[in-house]
């Protein structure tokens, strides 16, 4: 990057929180509209019961049960791609980190609600806590409902702590450049940080733990997720490879989330010269990595199905290859794989506009996926007498629509009142290799006077 | 050891009359949802009369099956519970406590005969059946799951009964709305654990099986397969 | 202003905070009573280093394994506990595999609250009320001063911060030169 001074970066990165568009309201107030409607549609639901939603039986779990696969997937975006980037080191990251923090933690947030908008009384969620009541009576721990219940409490604390953290400086920063009110609410949330290198050093130790411990939490998330259907005797479920296999789709989901999500920061927010298209390529490559794997896994599970030739899987398996669930399977694999791969494999196609391209099919894609894992196989559960059929009603759908409108307004009002981009990484990036260049130059003016 | 109930249905009488369906309905308070819920798959029948074809018309063999809860003593719907709403009873039956269940709807993914339902709607009754509902079972509400109990208050009302009498509860003394409404006396209904009831007796028989065993699932219904399916069905 | 007394210069680069340091140091200045403040890390610096080696990570794997063991606890009381014995899918009461589940993601939360506790304890966060702070600092300035100087030395050190490429020198309490 051209380098910047400290204080144009400072300038650039904070000019988000203070300049607002006419375009920005508008957009907002949209995004706003979809998530009442939606917010209302579940009102009607809770008042009438799930009778509103296409479900019947057998297929009881069907759109929202789809989305929080989908938004628990997603999550991988932030904290899990972060988290790696950070402990390899690569100074690509510094500006994408923090967009894929804010992904994680309003993701989960959305796809945690699901298991609750799903429930027939949601009024009692309650129940899963394991708290001590006058009754006596605790939560089944032998649920995977309360694995994902642990799961993604400490997923969400996890990767909640992995955001905040680095943005102590940067409500520091604001602090000191703010007045009144916004003075004083960026001085509350700067927890009193000064930037001592004892604070430093103990924030970027504690950022490493953090780095370390998000992994394996993240790897366990989504595992437990696939848990919810791997442990239940249906057809295409009960499968050892589920927890590799949606850990691989999550980060796959992840990494084209963070794509589509940069270029729209880029392009709203003017940080051209911030995210580059070396970033946009970098994690093309990723997702070009992640597409051939997500192949690899599919492949796998359809191959030792096929091959097994089990009565009952052989229903589900037809039914998706060539019955009435076919054409959603091949636009999956389109969307997944025949449409990426070659947009990133080849260099020239590698650009901003293509791995958005390839990214919105993934994400497309990857719903279908969570989809086609979920509802066919309980539409062909065993008895043929009582196979069935699925639907969505509109109160699904607009649900479903509300969720991304919701993710949308979240992350525009975040954008509003967080820099979006870490700006002391950013700083401390550019200090690293300004060092970096002055030792060679020094280094080679030392041999020209050796000479 | 206490008692461990269970069921034998013999195919070769059964007429497919569903007798046995209405006489549950009426028994356990099922509510009905009209005929359009109904096609979409939302019917509440805690036992359904599965029918099975053979053959073209007119040379068709036709299996009635009476499929309901078949009690397992693995259960795959009771560990995924979260509140422990679906639990194992001392006697060998799938509970549902429907006060405890927040309706993940978990437990019905997890069954393999597609046994339990779930309340989409409050229930209703047309009139006048709704002067019909039976006092000593429970109406459930909106979002929780329900499914066929053996007529536990019909159990619980035996051994209540025999207990205050001195006594054990008599092999037949129990009849599930079911077994009692069949007209062919398809079902026998008893204690599996006493080695001499009529339905362990019949439980051993050459042809009995049970309904998809080798899920692991150890069910507690013993079906008599149909003789007459292998061999000429006029003989 | 603050009730401390002290003296600080305001470096515009990592270069002449160093030689600030230094010019502080060699007039007798302890290390641990020079006072930095930086808009970053600025690691390699020599007023970067921080005073020891931090035990983080030992307070990390504690709270893990004090997050493991009531993890684990939670999941055997929580069945034992219950008013009637409940047997469910023929599994045994404590189920070892899914008590696993439940042991483990308490590990981690144990953890990571375990790192959090400890940054906001030994970084001294959640201290809002600052002796000496400047906001010059978060517009790229780095801070290196003394705390309580004796009152004879103060026009040495201001001398000296000068000296080494302060672009301001500034001071609090009885030293208020703003």
């Amino acid at each position: 990057m051209a380098t910047k001074t400290p204080e144009q970066i400072n300038e650039d990165l904070l000019r988000p929180l203070s300049v607002v568009s006419p375009r920005y309201f508008v957009a907002l107030a949209i995004f706003l509209a979809v998530v009442i409607v939606a917010g209302s549609m579940f009102g009607r639901q809770i008042y009438d019961g799930l009778g509103v939603t296409g479900l019947n039986r057998p297929v009881f779990w069907a759109f929202y049960i789809t989305n929080f696969v989908f938004w628990i997937g997603l999550s991988h975006a932030g904290t899990l791609i972060s988290a790696i980037l950070r402990l390899c080191n690569a100074t690509w990251r510094r500006p994408v980190t923090r967009c894929a923090e804010v992904i994680t933690v309003f993701s989960l947030s959305i796809g945690a609600s699901f298991p609750i908008i799903h429930l027939g009384r949601p009024w009692l969620a309650f129940w899963l806590f394991p708290y001590p009541s006058e009754r006596g009576i605790w939560p089944n721990i032998r649920s995977p409902l309360l694995w994902d219940f642990f799961a993604i409490n400490t997923y969400l604390i996890g990767s909640v702590t992995f955001l905040l953290l680095p943005m102590l400086p940067d409500f520091a920063l604001i602090r000191d450049r703010a007045s009144g009110f916004r003075k004083r609410v960026y001085g509350f949330l700067a927890l009193g940080w000064r930037g001592t290198p004892k604070q430093w050093h103990r924030l970027e130790t504690a950022m490493h733990i953090m780095a370390i411990a998000i992994i394996p939490v993240a790897v366990s998330v989504h595992s437990i997720v696939s848990w919810d259907f791997a442990m239940a005797p249906v057809p295409m479920w009960h499968s050892t490879i589920f927890a590799p296999y949606f850990v691989a789709g999550a980060i796959f989901s992840g990494i084209a989330a963070l794509i589509i999500a940069m270029a729209g920061l880029r392009k709203f927010l003017h940080l051209q010269e911030y995210l580059r298209p070396i970033h946009f390529q970098n994690l093309g490559k990723l997702l070009l990595v992640m597409s051939l794997l997500w192949f690899y896994f599919v492949f796998s599970e359809r191959l030792t199905g096929w091959y097994g030739n089990e009565k009952y899987e052989m229903s589900v398996f037809w039914v998706t290859q060539r019955g009435s669930f076919a054409p959603l399977f091949w636009t999956m694999v389109f969307c997944n794989f025949l449409l990426p791969v070659p947009i990133l494999a080849i260099k020239k196609l590698r650009t901003i506009t293509g791995t958005v391209i390839a990214s919105i099919g993934v994400v497309i894609g990857m719903w279908i996926e969570r989809f086609l894992i979920i509802v066919p196989s309980l539409t062909r559960k065993y008895l043929p007498f009582s196979w069935g059929t699925y639907r969505p009603s509109w109160t699904e759908i607009i649900i479903t629509a509300g969720t991304f409108a919701a993710m949308a307004l979240l992350y525009m009002l975040f954008a509003k009142v967080v820099p979006i981009i870490a700006v002391w990484e950013l700083k401390a990036g550019q200090s690293v290799e300004r060092e970096h260049l002055e030792t060679i130059l020094a280094a080679s003016e030392a041999e020209a006077g050796a000479d | 050891m206490g008692h461990q109930w269970g069921m034998v249905i013999d195919l070769d009488r059964c007429t497919g009359c569903e007798a046995c369906v209405v006489a549950c309905h009426a028994e356990n308070n099922i509510a009905t949802v009209g005929d359009k819920q109904a096609a979409g798959g939302r019917a509440k029948h805690w036992i359904r009369v599965e029918r099975y074809y053979e053959g073209d018309f007119p040379d068709v063999k036709v299996k009635f099956m009476p499929v309901l809860c078949q009690q397992c003593d693995a259960a795959p719907c009771e560990p995924v519970c979260p509140t422990f709403a679906s639990y194992h009873t001392d006697e060998g039956l799938n509970g549902q406590i429907y006060n405890r269940c927040i309706g993940t709807r978990y437990c019905a993914n997890a069954c393999p005969y597609n046994v339990r339902f779930f309340n989409f709607y409050n229930p209703a009754w047309d009139k006048p059946l709704d002067l019909q509902l039976n006092p000593d079972v429970s109406v459930r509400e909106v979002g929780v799951m329900e499914k066929c109990t053996f007529c536990l208050q019909r159990i619980k009302a035996a051994e209540i009964e025999a207990a205050a009498e001195k006594r054990d509860v008599k092999d037949g003394e129990i009849q599930p709305a079911c077994v009692q409404s069949c007209p062919t006396n398809a079902m026998v209904f008893g204690d599996l654990s006493d080695p001499h009831s009529r339905a362990s007796r019949m439980a051993a028989s050459s042809r009995g099986n049970k309904l998809m065993e080798e899920l692991g699932t150890r069910p507690k219904i013993t079906y008599l397969q149909r003789e007459s399916w292998n061999g000429d069905e006029n003989a | 202003m603050a009730s401390v007394d002290s003296i600080y210069g305001l470096f515009p680069d990592p270069g002449s905070a160093d030689r600030g340091l230094k010019a502080l140091q060699s007039a007798g200045v302890r290390r641990d009573s020079i006072l930095v403040m930086s808009p970053e890390p600025f690691e390699g610096y020599e007023f970067a280093r921080s005073d020891r080696r931090s035990s983080m990570p030992w307070i990390a794997a504690l709270g893990g394994l004090v997050g493991g063991v009531s993890g684990y606890l939670l999941a055997w009381y929580t069945q034992v506990a219950y008013p009637s014995r409940i047997i469910s899918g023929g599994m045994p009461l404590v189920s070892k595999w899914p008590s696993g589940i439940v042991t483990y993601e308490l590990t981690m939360l144990g953890a990571i609250l375990a790192t959090i506790i400890a940054l906001l304890i030994s970084a001294k966060l959640l201290h809002w009320k600052f002796d000496i702070y400047d906001p010059e600092v978060s517009y790229g300035k780095i801070l290196i001063g003394v705390v309580d100087p004796a009152s004879e030395s103060r026009m040495d050190f201001e001398d000296r911060l000068r000296d080494a490429g302060a672009e301001k020198v500034k001071g609090t309490g009885r030293f208020n030169l703003a």
